[in-house]
């Protein structure tokens, strides 16, 4: 699957942390949205990382942008999970490996848990991808910057009165 | 997505339009945070406003799962906050419903409300007037 800039990311049906399925549209609900890829709770890079993105969340809620974070834990575990780091984003179970091996995202090198690989796609709200991040090693993650950056590029585009009505 | 007319011990409030669009779910049980009181309301953009709807997106609607049908802020004009409906197939977790820090709530029956994706976000209404989490941009 190409999962390039310019591309639509697949409309992907996951259940979210409460169980509830979901849309990734619906989740994106006309907002540009950053869609994270993570291994899972257990990951200790996935620990920090989400944590930072975590004291992001206060920014994206006012800027009407989204965060969603998909992994291979179970809705409960990532509903414990978000709890724990204080979150408030959704985060989207696919404790089946349903989309994992279709979007190319495994992680081969872990065979005990099977995870997804770390990557970060940020997202028009009509899914075209705008910039794509490759977490294997912690460094090619998007910093917090980065993701503003990407935030304020779509925004600009896609909000007609971006520069003032 | 709009508001919508919402009438409530005489009291005139808008609500998100989706909460009574579609097929409604018989026998609901609904929390109504708002009060009799005309003078009960509150800017929408003040703090203890938006922490109870951060309120909502991390924890409430979460423990609420299945049970819960759809959620609204009150609003009763561009800027103020009125209260807030939350409905559900239960009422078991109504007395922990974090809106009822802001008015306190109280328990009716009701065939009038449709189930509602829950919000993903954001915590602040996207237009004047318009009820959280309803409305969207373009």
């Amino acid at each position: 699957m190409n999962l390039s800039p310019g591309q639509r990311f697949p409309d992907l049906d996951l259940p979210d942390h409460t169980g509830r399925d979901r849309m990734l549209s619906d989740v994106a609900a006309g907002d540009p949205l950053v869609l994270v890829f993570s291994r899972g709770w257990w990951c200790p890079k996935e620990q920090r990382y989400l944590r930072e993105l975590t004291e992001l969340q206060d920014e994206f809620e006012v800027a009407y942008s989204r965060i969603a974070v998909v992994s291979v834990d179970a809705p409960e575990v990532q509903s414990a999970f978000r709890a724990g780091l204080g979150a408030r984003f959704s985060f989207l179970s696919d404790a089946r490996r349903h989309w994992i091996s279709r979007l190319g995202l495994q992680e081969t090198t872990d065979t005990t848990h099977d995870p997804y690989l770390p990557t970060a796609f940020t997202l028009h709200p009509d899914l075209t991808i705008h910039a794509a991040y490759h977490g294997y090693w912690y460094w090619g993650r998007a910093t917090m910057q980065e993701l503003r950056e990407d935030m304020r590029a779509i925004s600009r585009l896609v909000r007609a009165d971006f520069d003032g009505p | 997505m709009s508001g919508a007319p919402f009438t409530w011990r005489e009291r005139a409030f808008t609500i998100d339009a989706r909460c009574l669009e579609g097929d409604p779910v018989r026998g609901a049980w609904v929390h109504v945070c708002a009060l009799p009181d005309r003078a009960a309301r509150i800017p929408f953009d003040q703090p203890e406003v938006q922490q109870v709807r951060r309120d909502a997106l991390a924890w409430w609607i979460p423990l609420l799962g299945d049970a819960l049908v759809c959620i609204s802020t009150l609003a009763l004009d561009e800027v103020h906050y009125g209260g807030a409906v939350t409905v559900a197939r239960s009422p078991e977790h109504f007395g922990q419903d974090p809106f009822a820090r802001l008015f306190a709530g109280t328990v009716e029956r009701s065939d009038d409300f449709c189930a509602v994706a829950p919000p993903a976000g954001p915590i602040l209404e996207r237009y004047a007037g318009v009820p959280w989490p309803g409305g969207r941009f373009g």
